[in-house]
């Protein structure tokens, strides 16, 4: 602190009040920039505050450290340690009251001069002040004064031995007796009172930490360490304490004293300074030499205390105040993360909180919310209404309303998944119309081809077009009535029509006819699309019809389809007509795209199709059947690589078409689900339409294994266990086996399985459709040995539920016997133990029981077997 | 009580004073400029025959090769003794009085011979290296031993070397050398490591320009008047050692002093040198010492050895040894 080195302390009971020194001490309040503004010689600490100068003290020379005293009355009074070892009372621009009068001014004199390193007063009793001095052969390092000690009587005895002058010794200011001297022939680097109890000190010693206690000071605890400089006791945690050497801070437990729990990373620079956060629990802040940041130890979630294995979290980082090196900081002792911070080199004093890192939580609910110092931020989603609010809705609630509608489970009518889905997104739309035309395919074809033939699986147009022959059959048609030839050649192959197929334009069959497809889009009173479609399988007539046919469905009368309507039916073939000329200039300002392709296809020149191919608003199904009839086999797969390509990029649910569910299609979900999350779509659809080995991909497990949390997360356990059982029917792997087994008390057996493995006589009975006794005694005893299972804890009656599926079970005509209710045992005839007291019982009286009831039924058994289960309170929130 | 083993390895040299000035270069270099060197352990003492330099390996380097300096072959550990238990109720003697019957005179039963370094701050005890597994064996019975080992003190174990050793002779022990005792006074003091550069030009001209045979005359005046000048650095801790009128010369409020100012007188032991065999000198003196509980600080030298006592308690330490001496 001598010179060059500023220290900063914080007032105990004025907020506002601060303390430098330096060469001198220097009094500071500290307020709002405007109010100092005004006043010369106020110094901006930050944007908001401003610090004035109140005092100055520069009566103490060789300053080596500075404590102020904790109680509140006499306020400003400061001890001083020098470097000759006196501690001197003083005191800063207070009117001196009488208490102050009396202790300003005193001195406290070891025996031998050695520079005082710390000081620090009892938290307590605040007479004692502890002071830490160097090393001398024959005195004490430690010594702690009583301040309100009336000079010590043998003064007289010692200066008579004494040969200083008297002037020092004068006016009995002077007190040379301490309380108590601890620590002798050893020096003392840093000291701090213990807060669980005033009467234990910590030193840091030379080489050694030290606990001495002031009712036995001839005890001491200690452990031999470097770290020995600054020790600083957690406010928050009394028994936890930091200390440092050079670059290296040491935390300490008092109560596993033998070793560091933690030490911090070491710096390159030696530290000059460390404190604990006195607002915020397990915040420590840290100062290297010749440093602009201050660096930060959150140990908030350290265990306390600290196992030997675990591995300690402490979250590191940094803030950085200002440009200059910084001398000294010291926390607000109230203000919320505050410090101010004073520069190595002039003095400047910088003012700043330091914010809280934000934690932030994402409820499965769609609620957000964050924490941020001591404020607790809630966020709700607003509850939407309409169509259009739906689509900006958060995925999770879509997701959980889909969940509710059973989205996904339709396995027949798979396109009627999208309705189930709220039916207003265009991409699921398209997916599982996608979905439904694939597995329509995928089915055809595995009658007409042998079962388990490898090319039933779908592997997307992408790879039907690749695979096609070659053959390259191009026809020149005739638009459909009329006699004129086109120019324009189309193109045919098993392939191609496949892919028209799947595209859904043409339904099965050999002949190429888009009627019924053109139909259906009548009925959806999509009339654009179903007049491009016609367009493009080039009659132009049967366009013009559904164009006048939308015309007059629609009671406000689309003007455009009229326009359109008549602009076809001036179509010529002519190359330079002024027709040609205005349609292809025109058409860029007709709204719907599909109107805009038809225009684009009828200007383009054969075989240059861009106009259609590449206007993205146009369905992928649509452009895919476009350029299968019109490119040719170099254009084709060109194209199709490149729009899957594109689509891969958007996670564009409409590429699946062109992948399948390939490792490529799972490639595209994965850029679909990073872009929307939507686990749910994802999982259904790769459990839908995916071979085997695709499913095993570690994506699509995770986000099945995800959505099944999810709905767990939202307490839809059945909407989970509905999940489950599809997931079993698609994927057979996902079965996990039975891993749990209710064994027989005797003979050690499952009771479970061994029906069908042991010929039982009640069996027989039952064959014969003698129902009563012998099947019920059945179940209340173990099939392998026939003891009886154990008693309900409350019936008393011996537990046992009918075996629902024995594998291997003999005759058909038994099994189709069962109905529902009869194949699976009630829940409430289900054994239940507590795995605590193992007592239990009947499930359905079970529960019961413990509706009314805390503790174990099994008298004298004191387990309080439901609270113990965490889960068993919560109720499923699905109703299904 | 704690023994505490440092880990340095130190050097005893002896510089004539003629040769001095080849030398200053790194001694001043040593004295004030410790961030220069990675010296830990640097003592400095002037007695009218020559300068004894104790200095670690790493200090050592600093000093040139030359025919005034003659070195002992020995490597030196030092032992500091620390109260452990600090048994605040006792006001002990000081130094090497306090540790003279619980180090020294076990040392000198088992005739290891013992370099004295008394500082302010605390007192060394050097051994030489070799005889460490002795010094282990005969101390640990009175002190817990710890061995310090890059700067962690770490629990040092008895070597378990016991075969071998000698049986102590338990003998009185007689004072052997002559002794004289310079009409100056000392002080023992220090001063803050921060302050050193300002008195820096001060210590230098006492070190190496104040004594020297320039001042014949003023030693003919008062011929048991003695040059003594003592400068250590060690871990960071200065410790001096002047007689009064050289303490005069600093500014006030510089030097560190003890409330009482207590002043010292010294006692000079050997007639000739005394070599670095001879056990149970520091014993010698010590005891008595401690019998009488006079409070003392021992310096060795490469020549003679020097007790410092407290200038009231002077004529009956002579006594006191006199009559040690001459009762054998």
């Amino acid at each position: 602190m001598s010179g060059s080195k500023p220290d900063i302390l914080w007032s105990p009971h004025h907020p506002d009040r601060y303390v430098i020194c330096d060469s001198e001490l220097g009094l500071y309040r500290i307020g709002p920039v405007c109010s100092a503004e005004t006043k010369p010689g106020s110094l901006p600490l930050s944007e908001e505050t401003a610090a004035t100068l109140l005092a100055i003290n520069s009566d103490t020379p060789y300053m080596k450290c500075v404590a102020w005293y904790p109680k509140q009355e006499p306020e400003c009074l400061l001890a001083v340690g020098q470097a000759n070892g006196r501690v001197v009372l003083t005191s800063l621009g207070q009117s001196h009251n009488a208490a102050c009068k009396e202790l300003v001014g005193k001195e406290f004199v070891p025996k031998h001069a050695r520079q005082c390193n710390t000081l620090a007063w009892n938290p307590v009793d605040s007479n004692l002040l502890a002071a830490g001095l160097d090393k001398h052969r024959a005195d004490f390092s430690v010594l702690i004064w009583d301040i309100s000690s009336k000079f010590a009587a043998e003064t007289g005895v010692a200066a008579e031995k004494s040969r200083l002058p008297p002037m020092d010794l004068d006016s009995g200011t002077t007190v040379t007796k301490p309380l108590y001297e601890i620590g002798q022939n050893d020096a003392c680097l840093s000291l701090c009172w213990l807060l669980r109890d005033p009467k234990l000190l910590l030193a840091g010693m030379h080489r050694n930490l030290a606990i001495f206690d002031l009712r036995n000071t001839s005890q001491k605890t200690f452990v031999n360490t470097k770290a020995i400089q600054g020790v600083a006791v957690d406010p928050h945690f009394h028994d936890r304490v930091a200390s440092f050497f050079e670059g290296q801070v040491a935390i300490w437990d008092l109560r596993k004293f033998e070793k560091p729990v933690l030490t911090l990373t070491e710096q390159p620079k030696p530290l000059t300074k460390v404190a604990w956060c006195p607002t915020r629990t397990g915040l420590l802040a840290t100062l290297t030499r010749d440093s602009n940041i201050i660096r930060l130890y959150d140990m908030q979630h350290t265990p306390t205390p600290i196992g030997d294995e675990t591995e300690p979290t402490i979250i590191e980082r940094s803030v950085k105040p200002g440009e200059s090196q910084i001398g000294s900081f010291a926390w607000h002792p109230s203000s919320q993360n505050r410090m101010v911070v004073v520069s190595a080199a002039n003095r400047a004093m910088t003012d700043f909180t330091v914010f809280e890192r934000i934690s932030l939580a994402w409820s499965s609910t769609s609620s957000l919310m964050w924490a941020c110092g001591r404020h607790l931020y809630d966020c709700m989603e607003e509850s939407a209404e309409g169509a259009e609010r739906a689509a900006e809705k958060d995925i999770a609630t879509k997701m959980r309303q889909r969940a509710q509608s059973r989205y996904g489970h339709d396995t027949v009518q798979v396109w009627r998944n999208h309705l189930l889905a709220g039916g207003n997104d265009p991409q699921l739309k398209s997916l599982w119309y996608d979905l439904f035309y694939i597995l329509q395919w995928s089915a055809e074809d595995a009658e007409l081809k042998l079962p388990g033939n490898k090319q039933s699986l779908y592997s997307g147009i992408k790879n039907i077009v690749k695979s096609s022959s070659g053959k390259e059959v191009s026809s020149r048609r005739c638009w459909i009535g009329s006699e004129r030839q086109t120019d324009v050649p189309r193109y045919h192959s098993e392939e191609r029509s496949l892919a028209l197929r799947l595209c859904g334009w043409v339904s099965r069959g050999s002949d190429i006819d888009v009627e019924t497809f053109l139909r259906s889009l009548e009925q959806e009173q999509e009339w654009e699309r179903a007049a491009a479609i016609a367009l493009f399988n080039l009659d132009i007539r049967r366009a013009i019809q559904i164009l006048n046919r939308g015309l007059s469905s629609s009671p406000a009368g689309d003007l455009n389809l009229n326009v359109v309507a008549m602009a076809l039916s001036g179509y010529t073939d002519e190359k330079a007509s002024l027709w040609r000329e205005m349609c292809s200039s025109l058409r860029l300002q007709l709204k719907n795209p599909y109107l805009c392709i038809m225009f684009a296809f009828l200007t383009s020149e054969p075989g240059a199709y861009d106009a259609v191919l590449y206007e993205s608003s146009i369905a992928v199904r649509d452009r895919v059947a476009f350029a299968c009839m019109f490119l040719s086999d170099a254009q084709l797969p060109r194209y199709i690589e490149k729009l899957t390509a594109e689509m891969k990029d958007a996670g564009n649910l409409e590429g699946l078409l062109l992948t399948g569910l390939t490792k490529d299609g799972v490639d595209l979900m994965e850029s679909y689900v990073d872009i929307t999350g939507d686990v749910q779509t994802a999982s259904f659809c790769m459990l839908k339409g995916s071979p085997g080995e695709v499913l095993k991909d570690p994506r699509v497990q995770c986000w099945i294994e995800n959505y099944r949390n999810l709905l767990d997360a939202w307490r839809f356990w059945h909407k989970r266990a509905e999940f489950d059982i599809l997931r079993g029917k698609l994927d057979p792997s996902s079965k996990p086996l039975a891993q749990v087994f209710v064994s027989c008390n005797f003979c050690g057996k499952s009771i479970s399985y061994s029906c069908s493995a042991l010929p039982h006589q009640g069996r027989g009975f039952s064959q014969y459709g003698v129902s009563g006794s012998p099947t019920k005694s059945k179940v209340t005893s173990c099939p392998g040995c026939r003891k009886p299972l154990p008693r309900c804890a409350l019936c008393l009656m011996n537990m046992g539920t009918p075996v629902s599926n024995c594998p291997g079970a003999g005759k058909s005509e038994e099994k189709a016997d069962l109905t529902r209710e009869n194949k699976l045992a009630k829940f409430n005839n289900w054994f239940t133990w507590c795995h605590n007291c193992r007592h239990g019982g009947h499930a359905g009286h079970m529960l019961s029981w413990f509706r009314d009831h805390t503790e174990c039924p099994v008298s004298a058994c004191t387990c309080k077997c439901m609270q113990l289960d965490t889960t068993g309170n919560l109720v499923p929130s699905d109703s299904s | 009580m704690e023994l505490h083993i440092l880990e340095h390895s130190l050097k005893v040299a002896s510089i004539e004073k003629e040769g001095i000035q080849i030398c200053t270069h790194g001694l001043i270099k040593l004295a004030f400029l410790a961030s220069k060197t990675r010296c830990k352990f640097f003592s400095l003492t002037e007695t009218p025959e020559d300068y004894t330099i104790i200095v670690d390996e790493e200090g050592f380097k600093e000093l040139p090769q030359s025919e005034h300096i003659s070195v002992a072959d020995a490597t030196w550990l030092a032992l500091n003794v620390v109260s452990g238990g600090g048994n605040a109720s006792s006001s002990q003697p000081i130094g090497v009085t306090k540790i003279a019957k619980s180090v020294i005179a076990p040392l000198a039963d088992h005739n290891i011979s013992v370099f004295m370094l008394s500082t302010y701050q605390t007192d060394f005890i050097l051994v030489r290296e070799r005889d460490l597994p002795m010094v282990t064996h005969t101390l640990s019975s009175e002190f817990t031993l710890f061995r310090v080992i890059n700067g962690e003190t770490v629990a040092a174990h008895d070597l378990g070397v016991t075969n071998g050793f000698v049986k102590p002779k338990l003998v009185p022990r007689p004072i052997i050398h002559p002794l004289s005792s310079p009409s100056n006074m000392f002080c023992v003091t220090s001063l803050d490591p921060d302050t050193l550069p300002s008195v820096a030009t001060l210590l230098m001209d006492v070190m190496f320009y104040s004594g020297g045979p320039k001042e014949p005359g003023a030693s003919g005046e008062d011929s048991t008047h003695i040059r003594f000048f003592s400068f250590s650095l060690i871990e960071g801790y200065i410790s001096l050692v002047m007689d009064e009128q050289t303490a005069q010369r600093f500014p006030h409020n510089v030097l560190f002093t003890s409330a009482s100012g207590e002043l010292w007188k010294m006692v000079r032991i050997g007639g000739q040198p005394l070599g670095f065999d001879e056990c149970g000198i520091v014993a010698q003196i010590s005891e008595p010492l401690a019998t009488a509980d006079i409070p003392a600080y021992y310096i060795s030298t490469f020549k003679f050895d020097h007790a410092l006592v407290p200038e009231e308690n002077i004529q009956s330490v002579i006594v006191a040894l006199r009559t040690k001496s001459t009762a054998q």
